[in-house]
């Protein structure tokens, strides 16, 4: 790693836009389109979700019904449509309890010294012991069962997730010689945090979340599915799964369309979040690579630290 | 102008009209560079970063970095032409017939091996000598160049030597099987002061008993005019003066050459007047017409940026790429 | 006023920074290594002094320790006689706020913000001390970027847009900003090309003429320190082993390790006091004491004798003008005989 002095300015490399990849590209748009569905879902069903219809069973794709209906005779993708709202925001909700809870212990667990470190570390560890379904359950005996009830415990165990990134990116960021500067200039670390090192852990904490939400959507699933924190007859990804299963014999089709749009968006979180890290972390040190020479002038090498 | 009363030695690196491109071609960072290195001789590449030394003198050992190559001229060793050599031909003269050091010697040993480990395993896999006599050739090469204790050292691992001991280990390393010409790319710049003295006159010591003939590389112009036996001054890609260091040092004929013997600290203690050299270098591979320094010249004049300027001969095997300094030639002959 | 009167006047007042008799150790454990032992500085308004020494000499800890960012085990550092080294938390941020005490860091690439702009890296100290009006901020941003020789153009770019020397300069200019009393600076030229360096080194010459500003400027390069030092403190593990004004130093050095030092240092001059040779350890050479308590160069030194075994004294010998060697006034014929 050498450095370089050159005449020229060398700019640091201008991030290029999240957009830049074609399967961000895809992905930001499937996401756009669920977005679209979570806010307007329930008012552009072509069907009234809940509407019963008692002949209609199990109907293969149809001009009136273009994904078909359930064992209720209820339209497939209406159902979806609607469904999106209640599965995403809870999903959303979960996240937003796991980010708060673990992002803020995380950035100040650096400035707060070794004891606050240490607890926050075991506590971490204690969450990530716990297995995340039987907590849900649990929470969701003692709270009662409700959808909004189940993220918490959700949201709860992706903390430690959180909290890990951000506690590690706080520390290469903390290091760096520039907050020792700004220490030396009498600033707080409030300042600090603010000015230094904030902007440059963002990066991270966008990775996260966008990973996180696919975890906790997959779980938000999972539990509907289960039939935890679910309130029949709302419409939720999972809960759709979930019936579709029990009556596989009489439309084998079925499970496959829930399925899919779960995974889909899934997918697409997954990839936005690779988007964010490929864009490269706005803070890290730009190394002049030099434009011929591959070697430097004069290192730093040539008083080491501890002189 | 010369008359050699004695054959010159051989020459063995030989570079004519090199030039290399880099970012795949996009730029031309060395321009028409043509030096040579003779056996026994030390010579010394001197220059600010990004004047193409390095890569001159990373060509001239076929390790030119992704995206960079040579695009024009010839690389010679010994006579033989080794512009176009495969990375098999390479292999074969690395270490055989030139050996290299660099800057940093702990990045170029492996950090949990032992030193003698390592130093076996050069003279094992390029020579296959025998186990125990690779150790004992080791031990030789340690006290060769200067480690005390040589035995100890060879037990220890990278970490617990220090940058000086390194350097020698990676000296011991490249001349190990005997090559006649050692390449040494900022061998000292990392190291303590007296430590580089210390490594400076091992190298000159190698010269002297072996006739090891060596290409120095330094920014340094006190240190390289202190070692070598000559001298060629980069600017911009190009090579603007070149002669034995004496010459060069006292009768510096290049404006760029003279300004940096005055800026650069030549370990005068008594100096307190800091000088300057105004502007900045051309960004490398930039488009120019005439003399690449005629831009901060003090004296440059019209026919500077006229056209390509060649180098003139200016005393013995002394050369320089100054409109002006073959008037002054010119001038000393009259008298 | 020639600066050895100058110094003199200023030697009647109190000096400006203290270093007592500073111990630093680094590490914990079974890692810890004391990397001061017993440094003692003074500095007074209006000079520049040259803080030389290799690797392990301690001389980056000492510019960590003046400013606080190691604490020594014994001993303290004083700013206008106030214990500056003694303060903790808030009371040390507030004394940080104030500004006296500046550090200039090696790399400039390190120690600037990537995602900051010049300005607001060099208003930096503004804002920490409470200032928020960005039309007060700016005109004093603009103003220390002239005094270190930058126009306003540089202001809105990043450090990566600039080169390695405008780098430096915009550090100086940070400090500048905070109006210190006196400058601290670690290797401030050693990753500069020769042309570069000598500009900012000019410009520490100029801020010491122009302030009053005293400058400590940390080098392994004595040549560099030749040029605007009035005074060389000479640093070798962890102790001062010379002290004094520059022009005599170099003329003719007390301790055997800083002739080693101009030894060393490459040169196209064949003038030297001393050579190598003269200057090092032989094959034929008695056995050196050993021991903790003995002379830190007594290993290294062709001179040292069984009086070695115990560690020299910094002790004046002459116009501000002091030295840690028994032999001071023994060994230099002794080296020319050799």
């Amino acid at each position: 790693m050498k450095r370089q002095e050159t005449g020229s300015a060398a700019g640091r490399p201008r991030g290029h836009s999240v957009l830049a990849s074609p399967s961000a590209r895809i992905a930001v748009g499937i996401l756009a389109v669920i977005a679209f569905l979570t806010i307007f879902g329930a008012m552009l069903a072509p069907q009234n979700p809940l509407a019963i219809n008692a002949g209609q069973l199990f109907k293969g794709p149809s001009a009136q019904h273009l994904l078909g209906t359930d064992y209720l005779g209820r339209d497939v993708l209406s159902r979806l449509m609607a469904g999106t709202r209640l599965s995403v925001l809870t999903a959303l909700e979960a996240v937003g309890i796991g980010l708060v809870l673990g992002t803020v212990p995380g950035i100040a667990t650096v400035f707060l010294g070794r004891w606050f470190d240490f607890a926050a570390n075991r506590v971490a560890d204690a969450l990530m012991t716990l297995p995340s379904i039987f907590f849900a359950v649990a929470v969701t005996a003692a709270l009662g069962n409700g959808l909004v009830q189940a993220m918490v415990p959700v949201g709860i165990l992706l903390a430690p997730g959180f909290f890990r990134v951000t506690r590690a990116a706080t520390l290469e960021h903390a290091r760096a010689q520039y907050v020792e500067a700004a220490t030396l200039l009498g600033a707080s670390k409030a300042h600090i945090i603010r000015v230094h090192v904030l902007r440059k852990v963002l990066p991270n904490i966008a990775v996260t979340t966008a990973s996180m939400t696919a975890a906790a959507l997959l779980a938000v699933s999972f539990l509907t599915f289960l039939g935890i924190g679910v309130q029949p007859p709302a419409p939720t990804w999972g809960g759709i799964l979930s019936s579709d299963l029990a009556y596989l014999s009489q439309a084998p089709w079925a499970p496959f369309i829930p399925g899919l749009l779960i995974a889909v968006t899934v997918g697409a979180l997954n990839a936005l979040a690779d988007a964010f890290r490929d864009r490269g972390s706005a803070g890290t040190l730009v190394l002049l690579e030099p434009v011929t020479e591959p070697e430097g002038v004069v290192d730093e090498q040539r008083s080491p630290a501890v002189a | 102008m010369s008359n050699d009363r004695q054959p010159l030695p051989e020459e063995l690196l030989r570079l004519d009209d090199l030039h290399v491109s880099v970012h795949d071609g996009a730029a031309t960072a060395v321009r028409g560079v043509s030096l040579s290195v003779r056996a026994g001789e030390i010579v010394g590449l001197v220059g600010e970063s990004g004047s193409g030394k390095t890569l001159t003198c990373r060509a001239a050992l076929g390790v030119l970095p992704a995206g960079c190559a040579v695009q024009g001229g010839t690389l010679s060793f010994a006579g033989r032409d080794l512009t176009a050599l495969s990375r098999r031909g390479w292999e074969r003269v690395h270490g055989s017939q030139m050996g290299a050091v660099f800057q940093d010697p702990a990045s170029y040993l492996n950090p949990s091996i032992t030193v003698g480990h390592q130093l076996a395993e050069v003279l094992r896999v390029k020579q296959g000598v025998p186990r125990r006599a690779a150790r004992r050739r080791a031990a030789q090469l340690c006290a060769a160049v200067g480690l005390r204790d040589p035995e100890r050292v060879l037990d220890q691992i990278p970490a617990e030597l220090s940058g000086g001991m390194l350097q020698r280990v990676m000296i011991a390393i490249a001349i190990s099987c005997e090559p006649r010409l050692l390449v040494a790319d900022e061998p000292t710049t990392a190291l303590d002061v007296t430590i580089q003295a210390e490594v400076l006159e091992l190298i000159q010591r190698l010269r002297d008993e072996r006739g090891l003939a060596v290409l120095f590389v330094s920014h340094d112009l006190a240190v390289v005019t202190q070692l070598c036996d000559r001298i060629a001054v980069f600017y911009a890609g190009e090579i603007v003066e070149s002669g034995p260091t004496r010459e060069i040092a006292e009768r510096p004929r290049h404006p760029y050459t003279q300004a940096l013997l005055r800026v650069a600290s030549v370990g005068d203690f008594g100096r307190r007047e800091l000088e300057v050299i105004p502007g900045q270098p051309p960004q490398v591979g930039a488009d120019i017409t005439g003399c690449r320094f005629a831009a901060r010249c003090p004296v440059a004049e019209p026919a500077c940026r006229a056209g390509e300027v060649e180098p003139v001969l200016v005393g013995d095997r002394h050369q320089a790429r100054c409109v002006k300094a073959g008037r002054r030639v010119g001038e000393l002959v009259s008298r | 006023m020639t600066a050895v009167e100058e110094t003199a006047v200023e030697e009647q007042a109190a000096p400006l920074l203290e270093v007592e008799s500073v111990d630093v150790v680094l590490g914990r454990g079974w890692r810890a290594a004391q990397v001061l032992s017993d440094v003692s500085l003074k500095v007074w308004p209006g000079q520049i002094i040259g803080l030389v020494g290799e690797t392990g000499s301690g001389k980056t800890t000492l510019a960590r320790t003046v400013v606080g960012l190691a604490d020594p085990r014994h001993g303290r550092v004083l700013f206008n006689g106030v214990p500056i080294s003694e303060l903790r938390g808030r009371a040390r941020r507030a004394e940080r706020r104030q500004g006296h005490v500046q550090l200039i860091f090696q790399d400039p690439l390190r120690s600037l913000d990537p995602d900051l702009t010049v300005a607001e890296i060099v208003g930096e100290p503004l804002r920490i001390r409470g200032e928020r009006d960005p039309a007060r901020i700016r005109p004093r941003v603009l103003a220390a970027l002239e005094q270190v020789g930058l126009d306003a153009t540089a202001a809105d770019r990043t450090p990566g847009q600039i080169s390695g020397g405008q780098r430096q300069r915009v550090s100086i200019a940070r400090a500048l900003a905070a109006e210190p009393r006196l400058l601290i600076c670690d290797e401030p030229v050693s990753a500069l090309d020769a042309s570069t360096r000598n500009h900012v080194l000019r410009l520490l010459d100029e801020l010491r003429g122009s302030l009053g500003l005293p400058i400590v400027v940390i080098s392994h390069d004595l040549s560099s320190l030749a040029g605007i030092a009035d005074r060389i403190v000479v640093l070798y593990r962890g102790r001062i082993v010379e002290d004094g004004p520059v022009g005599q130093v170099f003329t003719a050095p007390r301790h055997p390790y800083t002739a080693l030092l101009m030894a060393s240092a490459p040169s196209v001059r064949h003038d030297r006091p001393f050579t190598l040779g003269q200057l090092r350890r032989a094959e034929g050479d008695p056995a050196p004491p050993e021991g903790p308590g003995a002379c830190v160069f007594a290993a290294r030194c062709p001179f040292a004798v069984a009086a070695c075994a115990a560690q020299p004294p910094l002790q004046t010998i002459g116009d501000q003008w002091s030295v840690a060697c028994h032999r001071h006034q023994e060994w230099a014929p002794l080296a020319r005989a050799r």
